[in-house]
């Protein structure tokens, strides 16, 4: 088991720091290319499987460890992966010398507590742009890329929206878009009334807000007789579906200079997603959502159910409102309690949707185009951009800590003083080997930008609390002088993750594994011919 | 009581940085924008060069921090910000795009010499911003939850902290970036909307701000928002229209509000109050304040009425 914790933390430590080495994994499942990659997460998730029974174990521990860690905070897996070596090998070390694997747990995840709130003494906040972008080049080590999100998040926030799209051009580009939208367009080309603009757009416009599926004409008759009865100028009706013939009746509106009315699809899929949206909507709008499964039909459609917008604009791809009428206070209660969730739940995917909910509601958004020469490049910028994006988040909720290691190397005090108070042998191999933990990503930084890390840290003794190596200048440095950052929510869930599953880890004593499943015969001619 | 042109609620006075030598100041109503020259005796229509078929709706007036140099004064109105270059005899017009926004305050960036910069808050459309003197305006509220502005500060030391104050109906937001981004502050939902803003001339040491509401009297932060007390709640008990500092704030710790139509002043910090001499006897109420000298016992103020009237204090 052992072995295999060591394989995987020896393939992805090199990656740690701002010259990072590069990882190469031979290809799998019929690829002929080679996949070169500098992210510990994305290394961990692609290795799958290591020879032998045992040793796998051990290597799925990581793996497990370092991509849920990813999903929870975008960064962090090399510092955890070199955390995480550390504490297990010395703690087994320690076990294999008679030590009580169970109370060193204990006094291991007692110094965690220690650590961490060491290092929460050390955070400072991050604003302005030209923070922020020094803190995405030290997560990123991207300037280019860096320039950009540190201007989009000194706009958008931690909550803000942000689309990261494959690139128009070879650069990097960005684009914000006031008020909120929805990727969902017109039903009908006929119903674009600007053909230069290729868009239709509406001044104090009202809308319908559903998810039902119109089948015929008659379905609109309510909604279309209130609309002209009260002398409303144009309407936008959102719906699932549309028959032909509903489409039909809509266009063929005789006065589009009294009264012009468009439809446009409900957003999102599936019935969860799309009623979050319809609610969304109609609490930006001030209108009430028609929902299918509810029952809901247009026959008793009143003025109170329309939803109302200072400008509205929709595309054959997507439709977005500026200013809606809704209640602010509504609103921003509504953002309160999404907030809340989100930081309450744990599953990544539900927290991309709800953070996507509250990056719509906060009324603007950003898109990143990440451009690049090769289709590989753009690929791993991609990549890039949205780990940093995450992270980035983070540093703006949870705020920044110096970074190259340097706070880690500051909490060797306080653990030093705390096995020095120990009178317990367990507590003190604790502390011990944190002591030792504390060093390791510090180091590991230095060696893969192939400097001597025993030379450099006795460089950095001499240079007093704060100092790191600063590896692209070749040089001890001041972290918080030189503005250089790490996220702290990153570093904390790093260095949390890490010690608490290398403490569980060591605990293990029995690894059973399950019988091999008998291995299906392949199929004959005749019978693939049958499926 | 003085003669004017018109007869509607005054709504906001803004005077030169020289009153007391040129006597310059404006007064904004709903059916335009009065100006006199000799300290509030006389007052003329200062959009009579505008040759305007009907009255033009002017809730705010504002004037340049260097207004002695540049003589820039800017209104907000329907639809736009006029702007004159020549102390309000000639005017340019600065659309903003539709549907027309209605321009409720404006704020002037205190470094606006050297920047240009300048926000107006509108009743439906959040904020907008221009950085070349009132020429171009462009819509920016990302993160601004609540596009009905009321009021608008802007910190003076914009130029290095770029800090600008909203007051909306359900609360306060606050831009670190000028005007780029806004995010809302700690202000209780339940005691919005606030009407008015006023921010410590020290904001950057003391993080000292007022905010004035509709229905909740006045409320006091000294961490910059982050936390706020309710300053004389048995005095000023419903609205607060308007706060004016003392120049010299916090050494002088003057402060004078408009509540209910009524004057009141503490020269403690909020501590204790008094009646404005002379303000309880005045009929109709009081819609708008000035203080054109600083705000001590015995300076000048000017008082805009409802029934479009200004007196002198």
């Amino acid at each position: 088991m052992q072995h295999g914790i060591n394989l995987i933390i020896k393939a992805v430590a090199p990656t740690l720091g701002p010259r990072p080495r590069l990882v190469a994994l031979s290809p799998q499942f019929g690829d002929t290319e080679i996949d070169v990659y500098d992210n510990a997460g994305e290394i961990a998730r692609r290795i799958l499987q290591i020879r032998g029974r045992d040793a796998d174990v051990g290597a799925m521990l990581v793996r497990d460890m370092l991509w849920r860690l990813k999903n929870q905070v975008g960064d962090g897996t090399a510092t955890a992966a070199v955390i995480f070596g550390t504490v297990y090998n010395e703690g087994i070390h320690y076990l294999i010398s008679g030590g009580n694997a169970r109370r060193l747990q204990t006094h291991l995840e007692k110094g965690t507590k220690i650590i961490l709130d060491t290092l929460s003494q050390q955070t400072r906040p991050v604003k302005g742009k030209e923070d922020l972008a020094k803190l995405a080049e030290s997560i990123s080590y991207d300037p280019e890329l860096s320039r950009y999100l540190g201007e989009i998040f000194d706009i958008i926030g931690a909550y803000g929206r942000l689309e990261i799209r494959k690139g128009r051009s070879r650069q990097i580009e960005r684009e914000y878009v006031e008020g909120m939208y929805w990727e969902r367009g017109l039903m009908s080309r006929e119903m674009i009334a600007d053909w230069d603009k290729l868009r239709t757009e509406f001044e104090n416009a009202t809308l319908l807000i559903s998810d039902l599926e119109i089948e015929t004409p008659q379905q609109l008759y309510p909604v279309l007789e209130l609309a002209l009865r009260n002398k409303i100028p144009n309407l936008i009706i959102v719906a699932a579906k549309m028959t032909d013939s509903a489409l039909g009746f809509l266009l063929a509106n005789k006065q589009p200079e009294r009264f012009q009315v468009v439809a446009v699809t409900t957003p999102e899929y599936g019935q969860e997603s799309q009623a979050a949206a319809l609610q969304d909507m109609a609490l930006l709008t001030g209108g009430r959502a028609f929902i299918k499964v509810a029952g809901d039909t247009f026959d008793h459609v009143s003025l109170d159910d329309f939803g109302h917008a200072r400008r509205l604009w929709a595309d054959l791809r997507n439709f977005g409102i500026t200013g809606g009428r809704g209640n602010p206070r509504a609103v921003r209660v509504h953002i309160q309690k999404l907030r809340q969730a989100y930081h309450t739940i744990d599953d990544p995917v539900f927290k991309e949707v709800l953070l996507k909910r509250i990056g719509k509601l906060m009324g603007g958004s950003a898109t990143l185009w990440i451009g690049g020469i090769t289709e590989r490049e753009v690929e791993r910028r991609d990549d890039l951009a949205r780990r940093t994006a995450a992270a980035m988040r983070s540093a703006i909720e949870e705020d920044v800590l110096p970074g190259g290691g340097s706070v880690f190397l500051e909490c060797r005090d306080v653990l030093r003083e705390q096995r020095d108070a120990s009178t317990e042998p367990d507590a003190r191999a604790a502390y011990g080997i944190l002591l030792k933990a504390m060093e390791t990503p510090a180091r590991t930084i230095i060696r893969n930008a192939g400097f001597n890390d025993s030379d450099v840290m006795a460089e950095l003794r001499l240079a007093g609390p704060g100092f790191a190596f600063d590896v692209l200048n070749e040089t001890p440095v001041h972290m918080a002088t030189a503005g250089i950052y790490d996220p702290a929510g990153v570093v904390k869930a790093a260095v949390f993750t890490a010690i608490k599953t290398a403490a569980l880890a060591l605990t293990i004593d029995v690894l059973v594994h399950h019988a091999k499943p008998e291995q299906a015969k392949p199929l004959g001619p005749t019978a693939r011919m049958k499926l | 009581m003085d003669e004017r042109p018109f007869a509607n609620t005054l709504s906001q006075l803004a005077a030169s940085s020289r009153f007391a030598q040129d006597g310059l100041c404006f007064a904004a109503s709903m059916q335009g924008l009065l100006r006199s020259e000799d300290g509030g005796q006389t007052w003329l229509d200062a959009y009579q060069n505008l040759h305007l078929p009907a009255f033009l709706a002017t809730p705010t007036v504002a004037l340049s921090p260097a207004f002695v140099h540049d003589r820039t004064v800017f209104a907000g109105v329907m639809g736009g910000v006029l702007h004159s270059h020549d102390g309000g005899h000639t005017w340019l017009v600065a659309e903003l795009p539709s549907p027309p926004p209605f321009v409720i305050t404006l704020a002037v960036s205190p470094a606006y010499e050297r920047d240009g910069t300048l926000f107006a808050g509108t009743l439906e459309d959040g904020i907008f911003y221009s950085r070349d003197r009132g020429y171009h305006w462009q819509a920016w509220n990302f993160g601004l939850l609540d596009l009905n502005v009321l009021a608008l500060a802007a910190s003076p030391e914009f130029t290095t902290d770029e800090t600008v104050y909203a007051a909306v109906e359900s609360g306060i937001f606050r831009s670190s970036n000028g005007g780029r981004a806004w995010r809302e502050i700690p202000f209780l939902l339940d005691d919005a909307p606030v009407l008015s803003l006023a921010l410590s001339p020290q904001l950057s040491d003391d993080s000292t701000l007022f905010a004035g509401t509709e229905a909740h009297g006045l409320f006091k932060s000294m961490d910059g928002g982050q936390s706020w007390v309710r300053l004389a709640p048995d005095l000023l008990r419903a609205s607060v229209d308007a706060i004016v500092l003392s120049s010299h704030y916090p050494t002088h710790p003057h402060l004078l509000v408009l509540a209910d139509g009524e004057l009141f002043v503490s020269f403690d910090d909020g501590r204790s109050w008094e009646p404005w001499p002379g303000s309880a006897a005045i009929e109709p109420p009081i819609t708008a304040v000035m203080a054109p000298e600083d705000l001590t016992r015995g300076s000048t103020v000017l008082v805009g009425l409802a029934d479009g009237n200004i007196a002198t204090l």
